[in-house]
């Protein structure tokens, strides 16, 4: 028999108490990450982006004249329809023929599409980095836009005249 | 004798003619509008703008109209903005445009055709969040030519039309009244 053969096995480790030093230790960690957390959050909430209207989904697709006569005949149901509680309301692709190019009081674009015969049409407010892709357009042209939706058509009697459905954050859409 | 008479008759129910049939438009209408509103507070300074409000006015009668839609209140932050619509707050869902009703009631002094800049009094009321004041305010009408441009800065106290914030977000956030300023261009004819 040679020498003393340790049977100890080095690799064991004993079960850890819960001592006051582990139990500070697993506290400071969990808060130390717990406020990482947290402050990301916050950090995000207060820089959440704005929405990006072209890059979401399309949620309806109609003709202007269609979207006018939905809000002429019930703008209670139309609304309820296409108007959302936070704001983001639905993205629509409207299909019309141009009727007006205007610029707002941003120097935004404002196409307005609408058939001669209807009582309203649909203004389309383009962006700062869509208002160049109306420089070709022509009243009459039919094209096909893709924005989200601000307010619906109606006739207002104290204004005297029948207002547009409202959609901004506009570009054309193939 | 009686060619002459037919003449003058004919002429003279041309010369009606034109008259009854001439649509002399009184009303300015202007779709090139920029409202914003303000709240200064110790926590953050918030601002809003809306660029989609469409006004009227008629010349002959001072009936002043403002539409504004609601929704298209542009905030710098996004939840802000996302906050402001929902029913805690403005409820644009359920009240999808505000609107002015009024009257300038010193329509004698304002000259929409002879350049200058005109002091009007503004009277009439605010309709938004489902709940309706008074407006007792001034304007300025800046004449140029055939371009009208209306100004006005008023102070419109939140509780007044049904804001409040007991729950929600702390009412240091959001001042108790916030400062509106409003700048309408109009063509005339």
């Amino acid at each position: 028999m040679s020498g003393n053969e340790s049977t100890v096995d080095y690799s064991y480790k004993p079960p850890q108490k819960m001592n006051k030093k582990r139990i500070i230790k697993i506290a400071l960690i969990v808060l130390v990450v717990g406020s990482i957390a947290a402050a990301g959050t916050i950090y995000y909430l207060f820089n959440m982006p704005h929405r990006n209207v072209q890059a979401a989904d399309t949620d309806y697709s109609l003709k202007a004249s269609s979207i006018v006569n939905e809000y002429l005949e019930n703008p209670t149901l139309a609304n309820e329809k296409y108007l959302d509680e936070e704001g983001e309301s639905k993205i629509i692709e409207i299909s019309g023929t141009v009727a007006s190019i205007d610029e707002d009081f941003n120097n935004n674009k404002v196409v307005l599409l609408k058939n001669t015969e209807d009582k309203a049409g649909v203004s389309c407010t383009f962006s700062a980095n869509t208002n160049a892709h109306t420089s070709n357009l022509e009243i009459g042209n039919s094209i096909k836009v893709k924005g989200v939706i601000r307010a619906g058509a109606s006739f207002d009697a104290d204004l005297e005249m029948y207002e547009n459905v409202i959609m901004e954050k506009c570009d054309i859409i193939q | 004798m009686k060619l002459n008479t037919v003449k003058k008759i004919i002429l003279g129910a041309a010369f009606i003619g034109i008259f009854a049939f001439t649509q002399v438009s009184d009303k300015l209408t202007s779709n090139k509008t920029h409202v914003k509103f303000f709240s200064k507070t110790t926590a953050e300074n918030i601002e809003a703008n809306n660029y989609k409000a469409v006004s009227t006015i008629d010349t002959k009668t001072g009936d002043v109209v403002f539409s504004i839609p609601m929704q298209s209140f542009g905030f710098e932050k996004a939840l802000m903005q996302k906050h402001f619509n929902t029913s805690k707050f403005l409820d644009t869902k359920k009240y999808p445009k505000a609107k002015l009703i009024a009257k300038i009631t010193n329509l004698s002094a304002i000259k929409f055709d002879t350049d200058g800049d005109y002091k009007a009094d503004v009277k009439g009321t605010l309709e938004m969040h489902g709940k309706t004041n008074a407006v007792n305010e001034k304007a300025n009408i800046n004449v140029k030519g055939k371009t009208i441009t209306v100004t006005s800065d008023i102070k419109i106290t939140l509780a007044d039309y049904g804001i409040a914030f007991e729950n929600g977000k702390p009412s240091t956030n959001i001042a108790k009244s916030v400062d509106v300023s409003t700048t309408a261009i109009y063509q005339n004819n």
